[in-house]
């Protein structure tokens, strides 16, 4: 944009001035920066009011015919634009200064790409590569946590590629996407899935946030939109090649609760517990000391590790007079916190740009392919999985009974389990020493079975992801130029998931009396996203101060997905993962044989959408000092029947008061930028692909046989979501931009909510049939700051950035058919989404132990009554979100720190409610809490006496906790090797060397792991990882 | 320039248009209603759906695990903890081995589907060669229809002994938006009658598998209906009818009947489980390898006399007696080890009793006792004492006394305590002496106690408003 913009001014003055001169000469000289008298390659050199132009060479040099007393005009994105006047001399060097308002301000906006942020009506954040490259976070949308206001990002699982979930505003859906639209280089790829991409191909980030920016994405664009650029080489900037390494180690964060140690909890068992039936009730206090010296167990150290990090990467970058190139091979590999959680990658990436020698003509790819796979353990995040799984490894930090030994007599780590529960055992095996098949998956036995699926199971997803885009345009006319592009998203991801015979998982598969064991299950899943776009553009200045850029746009986004599985049973170990150790089908067991174990399962399945779209945008500027912009945008898709066609459209203005004459003396003020945007954007990304049609499920019934029925009901009159967005915003920039931000307020409107529209069961045969019914709103303000407290010059080495960004967020359901729906967890009226609704723990009564609640009417009451509950007030959703840091350089070192918040934000622990169970205390460990259970009237604790049983079930807002943290997001220490070194090793342009931590400190008052997560009730999620790393970058 | 204008609007109108064809998306993994049914297979089809999402397990879970018949089990983890606490509430609707208030959602559900079949049905003229299975699925339709409505008035009707209390909405329609009221009892009963009407009227002669509807089983079924609707001669009637065709099983086939479904001696309606259509009832109560969640209580498992064949019946052999793990066994895991079992949802040994409670009801002791002791005679290993009854309070105790015995986890202790709660004064009692109870778990619901009738689930209240105002009494 800004080459074309600087292209048309070219013309623009070449046809307003025909004059020609005389004595023609020619003029040479280099040009370099003022900052670090490097040279500059690429900078416009122009004879002021003529068509004659240059640019310098990869050294700087340039060399213009001219004559003596025409001026010069040096131009260069980033730099202050110079004239110089040319005298009697031939030569003429420059050294350009940085235009420090300038450079901050390219931002990439839509479908007009890069665009002087003077001139944005919307609201926007940019995050940029360097607070993305070489951080050991391997999903590119968990990047943004911290980064930008009004972005709340959250990770449901330590799992190496693991997704987030980005709510951008404040939750804008309850039943459809809540997340944003995501964009790489143009092409619209899936929101959940970033582990194959490499992180370090980023150029920016450009986080869209209002309707201004968002209107003209139509239907997909109402929870934001995130564009994603990728890196290219600047014309000019010759051959550079970087090699980058990063070797890290991650562990599990500290661990807010306690479990009780071998002594503790037999003990417990015997003089605390009820009942006399568990193992600690039989034994003395000198066989409680010889079993605990014996054995005693912290499970976590058992499971948890410290994973490895290591990457690998070659970077290229060309950048010739008309074409310019960036491609990179990386190779990553990171191990999760716990055995066989662990992702590879293989990625590459070439991005081109070519322009013809005139600059009419622009051509363009882009293209990612990767090549991943990702083991997983039992996660409680994935799949139908709870987090109860006594697979799942970190339920047994929690529950793993500490007097039973990990290991075998030999010393290596016992994957099966121990003898009778009786003796002191897991339950394994039987007093004879065999497979004790009725206990080996019980309770008692869990950590041997977390052990035993960790060593011997697989559950594995291989992966090819391709993003790629051919675009080109062509300026085909006196301000019009078209263009075409074609981008895919490609994913192919395989899984390769098995029970092999032996494991504990097998002994009951396919079933307890077949001989032979084990599953395979492999799934095969195809997803191609293809766009293809035209457009065309005008663009005049149709007065001197009045510039017009209008575009149409025509586009078709096609995505196409496809599954097929297979599930054999009873496999031959001879033959790991080969069909030829299926057993047969037809294979028959029994005393009759007539029993039918090995029956392989299939499926297939395949989806289709599509969008069909036309669009319009309209930018107006006047004298830099006003801007009006609109977009509109017509988008028919293939998911709704009735109402198939959306209009969407926003109007949005600007006024640049720093571009006003009478500021022009106000000295400390340099940036004064009003903002205001109304516009209506849709989210399509509700229900099924086929949510228009009533479709009627074909499966099996009544014996087997095949069977016809109702799905899910539906309105046949569903349509999109309609978001109604208002936003005011403030550009500012005080003393030289040294203080400089933006502040936003918005007021957002969700109507035609996809939400339960409630029927009555009785008459109709469902509860609810989920259609456009409920409104929501959003408002809040985001507040995003950066000060230069000291800023690199020639007499001071030091430069200090501090940064903060925030956001107040107030979401309340407006309106919604039956007031609310969920049981604790509610979607209220007149409440904030995921509203917490509970009775109320009101702690043990000291004269007895009896566990005290409060009524509705706020009065001490010893019954648990469901009808006691209220509305407590406390949201899941957080209401303030954000980041702050500094970035901090001296010479050659640099330390960036970045720390990000979320805050008012509720969760249920089952986690810990599930350790303070004492009902469980026959089968489980528990919390050390409990050794403070009532016992003694008089005595105040928190724990209610044991007589009263389990009283997880009634535990009403107990397990409530404030889930709001502030975590170190990430902080690194860079040393990049001084010029003149360099320059003797006659190698190197750039040597970077850093240390750098990531997640390291974690303040929260939630007990558990990890305070984030993306599930409202915590149980057991697999937490994320604290990462210490190191790395260097050399560039040649 | 003009000429450029035409150019764009003419490309861009074309691509429009192109592309708006490529908007009729189907569904390839499903089939859309309008086009789904064409011939009387696919109502089989249809019918094979109906009667495949009949839940069996909410009836039978809720009757034991709400009630004296289980203790918490040693392998407890929480599940269904609130259900044996005996928390009840418009939320819950009753049952925790689903979403808030399953019965009610289910047997609805249901009847919706029977409902969308008989317009699907009335769309398509059979052949000749097709007539008697045209006639027999709307046969069976109408029977469903009418167990499933039965059922709601079992569990949510406010009292079934009197025609115009309120019970629940009969439902014979399909609609996108209806917001019924409860119907009077008399209401619903007519409807259920009218339904089994038309079933019979429709059976193809010589129907009598008994894994679908029969003519017996609509006579039985109206011999429930009779016995809580204090039609006790209706009641002897019907059970007269099904007598002379069924023999009570002897031990052996009692044995089989629960065991690898050997025997379906006695079984007048079977709801058939296979491989792959399981409803897997021993779940209800135990985990795989039949490690318990709910245990047999102390009380119940002490009433078996030691040579009575039920007692091995339900208890699992991997019990343990000495113990005190008393591991509900009625559905065991079979040589199969998959616990695929049968449902007996209807037994001649109930309709024995029914016909005995409807003799005590009506004075005629004598006979009741002699029901009874048929029951008794064809279970034990040696014969029986003789029995008397002196009174309706002592017949009414013995005669729901051996009910417990004989039906245990069949879905019935709940609505037996229930229906005579009015005669005998108890509601549900656990023994704490032998532990059966304590804690928070409770030792008794008063036979007063409103949760004797289930609340409508708050799912119902909230999308029907005129329902709204006829919550049961209590909630």
């Amino acid at each position: 944009m800004k080459l074309k913009l600087t292209w048309l001014m070219t013309l623009f003055m070449a046809f307003v001035m025909q004059l020609s001169f005389a004595q023609e000469k020619t003029v040479t000289g280099t040009v370099t920066s003022a900052t670090d008298g490097l040279p500059l390659p690429g900078v416009s050199v122009i004879v002021k009011g003529t068509s004659r132009g240059v640019q310098t060479d990869f050294d700087g040099n340039y060399s213009i015919k001219a004559s003596t007393g025409e001026t010069l005009v040096f131009s260069f994105v980033g730099m202050k634009t110079s004239e110089q006047k040319i005298g009697q001399g031939s030569t003429l060097d420059l050294a350009m200064a940085e235009d420090l308002a300038e450079l901050e301000t390219v931002v990439i906006t839509g479908y007009a790409g890069a665009t002087n942020s003077s001139k944005i009506t919307s609201a926007l954040a940019t995050v940029d590569a360097e607070s993305i490259e070489q951080v050991p976070i391997s999903s590119v949308d968990q990047m943004l946590q911290g980064q930008a206001a009004g972005v709340n990002v959250s990770t449901g699982s330590g799992q190496p590629g693991q997704s987030a979930t980005i709510i951008i505003r404040g939750r804008n859906s309850l039943n459809g996407d809540t997340e944003p639209l995501f964009i790489i280089d143009g092409v619209p790829v899936d929101q959940d899935n970033f582990r194959s991409l490499n992180q370090n191909d980023i150029a920016t980030m450009s986080v869209l946030k209002d309707a201004a920016a968002t209107a003209i994405y139509g239907n997909r664009g109402a929870g934001g939109v995130i564009l994603i650029t990728t890196k290219t080489g600047k014309k000019g900037s010759g051959v550079k090649v970087q090699y980058r390494s990063l070797f890290g180690v991650s562990e599990v964060p500290n661990p807010k609760f306690d479990v009780m140690n071998a002594q503790q909890f037999l003990t417990f068992q015997r003089d605390l517990l009820p009942g006399t039936t568990q193992y600690g009730d039989g034994l003395n206090d000198a066989e409680i000391a010889a079993i605990a010296r014996q054995s005693n167990t912290n499970w976590a150290d058992i499971f948890l590790r410290q994973g490895k990090t290591r990457s690998h990467e070659v970077s290229v970058t060309t950048g010739g007079e008309n074409s310019s190139s960036f491609t990179s091979v990386n190779y990553f590999n990171q191990e999760g916190t716990t055995l066989g959680s662990e992702l590879q990658r293989f990625s590459f990436r070439n991005n081109f740009n070519a322009s013809s020698s005139d600059n009419k003509l622009n051509f363009s790819t882009t293209l990612t392919a990767n090549y991943s796979v990702s083991d997983f353990v039992v996660d409680a995040v994935r799949g139908a999985n709870t987090g109860g799984q006594l697979d799942n490894p970190f339920i047994v930090p929690y529950i793993g009974l500490p007097y039973l030994s990990p290991y075998n007599p030999d010393g290596s780590i016992n994957i099966f389990g121990t003898g009778p529960r009786g003796e002191g055992g897991s339950g394994a095996y039987d007093a004879n020493g065999n497979i004790d098949f009725n206990n080996v998956d019980g309770f008692q036995n869990t950590p041997f079975i977390a052990l035993n699926t960790a060593a011997l199971g697989t559950d594995q997803e291989a992966e090819i992801k391709i993003v790629g885009r051919i675009a080109a345009d062509y300026n085909f006319a006196k301000n019009l130029t078209a263009g075409v592009s074609f981008g895919i998203d490609y994913t192919n991801e395989e899984r390769l998931f098995i029970n092999p015979p032996g494991s504990i998982r097998s002994f009951r598969t396919p079933t307890d009396a077949s001989e032979f064991k084990g599953t395979q299950f492999e799934s095969f899943y195809r997803d191609a996203n293809f766009i293809s776009n035209v457009f065309v553009r005008y663009d005049n200045n149709i007065t001197e101060k009045l510039n017009l850029n209008a575009a149409v746009f025509a586009e078709y986004n096609y995505a196409n997905t496809q599954i097929a599985s297979l599930q054999a049973f009873g496999l031959n170990p001879a033959l790991p993962t080969s069909g030829a150790g299926f057993t047969d089908g037809n294979t028959t067991e029994g005393d009759d044989a007539d029993e039918y174990n090995y029956i392989p399962s299939v499926g297939s399945s395949e989806s289709e959408l599509a969008l069909a779209s036309v669009f319009a945008t309209l930018d107006l500027d006047y004298d830099n000092r006003f801007g009006v912009s609109a977009s509109i945008r017509n988008d028919a898709t293939s998911r709704f029947i009735e109402n198939r066609d959306g209009v969407f459209w926003s109007v949005s203005g600007r006024w640049n008061l720093d571009n006003e004459s009478f500021m022009e003396n106000v000295d400390w003020l340099s940036t004064l930028k009003l903002r205001a945007s109304y516009g209506v954007v849709g989210n399509q990304g509700v229900g099924t692909r086929y949510q228009g049609l009533q479709t009627v499920i074909s499966g099996s019934g009544y014996q087997l046989g095949n069977s016809y029925q109702l799905g899910t009901l539906i309105d046949p009159a569903i349509q999109w979501e309609t978001s109604n967005q208002f936003n005011l915003g403030l550009s500012f920039g005080l003393w030289q931009n040294r203080l400089s931000g933006e502040l936003d307020v918005y007021d957002n409107l969700t109507t035609d909510l996809f939400a339960n529209k409630l029927l009555s069961a009785a008459g109709t045969g469902s509860t609810s049939v989920t259609t456009n019914v409920a409104d929501m709103s959003n408002k809040g303000i985001d507040l995003q700051i950066s000060y230069d407290l000291l800023r690199k010059s020639a007499t001071n080495d030091w430069s200090i950035t501090l940064n903060a960004n925030g956001n107040y967020n107030k979401n309340e359901v407006e309106s919604l058919p039956g007031e609310f729906t969920g049981n604790t967890l509610r979607i209220a009226e007149g409440y904030s989404a995921n509203t917490w609704f509970d009775v109320r723990w009101a702690g043990v009564n000291p004269a007895n132990g009896e566990p005290l609640y409060l009524d509705v009417d706020g009065n001490l009451t010893n019954v648990y009554d469901p009808n006691n509950r209220v509305y407590l007030d406390k949201n899941f959703d957080p209401t303030y979100t954000g980041g702050f840091g500094a970035d901090i350089s001296y010479k050659g070192f640099a330390l960036n720190a970045l720390f990000s918040f979320q805050a008012d934000r509720w969760k249920r622990n089952s986690s810990l409610a599930l350790i303070e169970d004492s009902s469980l205390g026959s089968n489980l460990n528990l919390s050390t809490t409990m050794l403070d259970a009532w016992t003694t009237p008089g005595q105040v604790t928190a724990i209610p006496a044991l007589s009263f049983g389990g009283l997880r079930a009634q535990s009403g807002d107990r397990y409530l906790e404030d889930a709001s943290f502030l975590r170190l997001r990430n902080i690194s220490l860079s040393y990049n090797v001084d010029k003149k070194v360099l320059e003797q090793t006659g190698v190197f342009t750039g040597i970077r060397v850093f240390v750098q931590g990531t997640n390291l400190v974690t303040w929260t008052k939630f007990r558990g792991f990890d305070p984030e997560g993306t599930v409202a009730s915590t149980f057991f999620e697999y937490p994320v990882a604290r990462t210490f790393s190191l790395g260097f970058d050399l560039t040649f | 320039m003009k000429k450029y204008l035409g150019i764009i609007t003419l490309s861009v109108a074309t691509l429009f248009t192109s592309c708006s064809d490529q908007l009729d998306r189907f569904p390839v993994d499903s089939l859309v209603e309008e086009t789904a049914y064409n011939t009387v297979e696919d109502l089989q089809f249809g019918l094979n759906g109906v009667i495949g999402s009949y839940s069996t397990n909410y009836i039978i879970g809720f009757n034991s695990i709400f009630t004296d018949n289980t203790q918490l089990g040693v392998d407890s983890g929480g599940q269904d903890r609130a259900l044996h606490e005996q928390i009840l509430n418009a939320d819950t609707g009753g049952f925790s081995f689903g979403d808030a208030g399953v019965l009610w959602f289910n047997r609805y559900s249901v009847i919706n589907d029977i409902n969308r079949l008989f317009e699907a049905a009335a769309t398509i003229t059979p052949s000749d060669d097709d007539l008697d299975q045209y006639n027999n699925i709307l046969a069976q339709n109408y029977a469903f229809r009418a167990l499933a409505h039965y059922e709601l008035l079992l569990y949510y009707g406010l009292d079934l002994t009197s025609d115009t209390a309120l019970g629940v909405p009969y439902v014979d329609y399909v609609s996108e938006d209806a917001t019924p009221a409860r119907n009077t009892v008399g209401e619903v009963l007519i409807g259920v009658q009218n339904d089994l009407d038309q079933a019979l009227s429709l059976f193809p002669a010589g129907t009598n598998d008994i894994n679908f509807a029969t003519p017996d089983f609509v006579t039985f079924l109206r011999a429930r209906i009779a016995l809580e609707t204090g039609d006790n001669a209706g009641a002897i009637a019907a059970v007269n009818a099904l007598i002379p065709n069924y023999p009570l099983a002897n031990a052996a086939e009692y044995f089989d009947m629960f065991n690898e479904d050997a025997s379906k001696t006695e079984v007048i309606f079977n709801y058939d489980n296979v491989q792959g259509a399981d409803s897997g009832i021993n779940f209800v109560w135990n985990f795989s390898g039949q490690g318990p969640k709910f245990e047999i209580s102390n009380e119940l498992f002490n009433a078996y006399s030691p040579d009575d064949i039920r007692r091995s019946v339900i208890l699992d052999p991997v019990s343990d007696v000495a113990e005190n793990v008393l591991v509900v066994g009625k559905y065991p895991i079979n040589a199969d080890t998959q616990a695929i079992n049968d449902f007996k949802y209807m037994r001649i040994s109930e309709a024995y009793l029914i016909r005995a409670e409807a003799y005590a009801k009506t004075t005629q002791f004598g006979l009741a006792a002699a029901d009874v002791l048929a029951v008794q005679t064809a279970r034990r290993g040696s014969p029986p004492p003789a029995i008397s009854y002196g009174s309706l309070i002592e017949a009414i105790e013995g005669i729901i006394a051996e009910r417990r015995l004989e039906l245990a986890f069949e879905g019935h202790r709940y609505t037996d305590i229930k229906r005579v709660r009015s005669i005998t004064g108890d509601g549900i009692n656990r023994d704490i002496s032998i532990d059966d109870c304590g804690g928070s778990i409770p030792c008794e619901l008063p036979a007063t106690s409103p949760k004797f009738i289930l609340p409508l689930p708050t799912g119902e209240l909230n999308g029907n408003p005129v329902i709204r105002e006829q919550q049961a009494p209590g909630y």
